[in-house]
């Protein structure tokens, strides 16, 4: 069992900007698309943000099996939406829906409101995973306390981030090492017998000493940085960071973004839209 | 007492930190894992053991480290399974709330809190009442997310998650508190 980062971006042109630049793209992207609403504007911002997603140069057999996942939960959970709101959501809240198809026994509607609603979800929601993916991909896992820091959360917060970057594969290890001795003194880890809370119940014996193994483990962890001084003093961070003018380039985009979205959704430029092929009568 | 640092309720001590750290080190591994126990009742919701971790670490050390557990575990556990850390950023925040809301709980109940057991018992409590009221949040999306309806995120979102959640905390929850307060005591804490 591995529970490690990938960093299958590792070279690619977006890995080699600056950490940075993938969280501040990924936090711009998501406060504009959010305010958008009009299907042919997600579609565009997919059509533009998938050359972004093509810089992390992200092997597509290594993450199609996450994008059909991504889509299907998605989708399914979009057609759910459609259902039960029959499409009177959003812009179309007030107006009279286009029935397109009536569901027995209950006589539950899709209409041609309700899957344009969809359209714009499974959209945004792709847009999304474009830039979310990168952010996965193309930052190597040992950048993410100091380019928290350098974005401005405090020192402690980004050390504690980095330290939990580092606890992962070690207790990944321990609790494998775990199953493996409970199962010398004759725990089967894959029973099936037995209701939800028993089986739960049954974790214990796998749960209850990673965990407080782990907190036991964290007073070695403890002594040693209060022993170093830390947090008595500003903190200084080994890995400088740099910002070069192609990362001020993809920011600025990112934020020329969020700001066109905000003013689209203020000004009602962004609408829900109405598939017109649809309700072609 | 950890060197020039109080040990306030809100103070992030060298202590908070590292316990936070392990938290969502856990909380990530196992949501990496996301291995589940179906409900025999219900088609595709499962019950995760590891959710009763974050409810005893804020019950356990505090609103802060709470917060942090779930905030950054969710976080991270997206970035683990290699879906970004903001691809479901409002169920990160709600995590978060969680371990925020069961860490105050010792300080409103601590009269109530006089041995083990009740410690248990009180640790189950705060985690479901937590997690009814932490993952209001995710309500969050009737503005994120226009095209959904309000009885679409109660019913295929809000309603399946409170409940396989509040099952995993009230039996998790009270198992590792009585684990894990003879070793407190032990360690002087």
């Amino acid at each position: 069992m591995r529970a490690s980062f990938s960093f299958l971006g590792r070279g690619s042109w977006l890995a080699r900007r600056d950490p940075r630049v993938p969280i501040l793209a990924g936090l711009f992207f998501v406060l504009a698309v959010t305010q958008l609403r009009d299907a042919r504007q997600l579609a565009l911002v997919l059509g533009l943000v998938l050359i972004y997603y093509a810089t992390a140069g992200i092997a597509w057999r290594s993450v199609r099996l996450r994008w059909a996942y991504l889509l299907v939960v998605i989708g399914i959970f979009a057609f759910f939406n459609t259902l039960l709101t029959g499409g009177r959501t959003g812009t179309f809240s007030n107006a009279e829906t286009h029935v397109l198809l009536t569901i027995p026994p209950f006589g539950t509607e899709i209409s041609a409101e309700g899957v344009s609603l969809m359209l714009s979800q499974i959209l945004r929601f792709a847009g999304i995973a474009a830039v979310s993916f990168p952010m996965a991909y193309a930052i190597a896992p040992g950048d993410f306390g100091v380019a928290l820091r350098r974005l401005g959360v405090g020192d402690r917060i980004a050390v504690m981030v980095e330290l939990t970057v580092r606890f992962i594969p070690t207790l990944a290890g321990e609790f494998v090492e775990t199953i493996d001795a409970q199962r010398v003194r004759g725990y089967d880890p894959t029973a099936r017998g037995g209701g939800p809370i028993t089986r739960l119940r049954r974790l214990a014996p796998i749960f209850v000493p990673v965990t407080v193994g782990s907190i036991a483990g964290a007073e070695d962890t403890i002594d040693a940085m209060d022993l170093r001084g830390f947090g008595v003093g500003r903190r200084t961070w080994s890995h400088e960071l740099h910002f070069g003018a192609a990362d001020w380039a993809i920011v600025a985009i990112f934020a020329s973004f969020l700001v066109l979205a905000t003013y689209l959704n203020l000004s009602g430029h962004s609408q829900h839209y109405l598939l017109p092929f649809l309700v072609s009568d | 007492m950890t060197m020039g640092q109080s040990e306030g309720t809100w103070s992030i001590t060298t202590r908070v930190i590292v316990y936070a750290a392990i938290g969502a080190a856990l909380y990530a591994v196992f949501n990496f894992l996301s291995f589940g126990i179906a409900v025999p009742w219900s088609n595709e919701v499962s019950v995760r053991p590891h959710y009763g971790l974050l409810t005893f670490f804020g019950f356990a050390f505090g609103p802060i480290v709470g917060f942090l557990t779930g905030f950054v575990g969710n976080a991270l556990g997206d970035q683990l399974s290699n879906y970004g850390l903001f691809t479901s950023w409002q169920w990160s925040v709600a995590n978060g709330l969680v371990g925020l809301i069961c860490g105050l709980f010792p300080a409103w109940m601590a009269s109530r809190m006089t041995t083990v057991g009740s410690r248990a018992v009180t640790g189950a409590v705060a985690g479901v009442v937590a997690t009814v009221i932490g993952f209001l949040f995710i309500f969050v999306e009737l503005i994120t997310q226009q095209e959904l309806g309000f009885n679409a995120i109660l019913t295929t979102e809000y309603i399946p998650v409170i409940i396989v959640n509040s099952i995993a905390a009230a039996i998790v929850t009270p198992i590792l508190i009585l684990a894990w307060e003879p070793l407190r005591e032990q360690l002087g804490r």
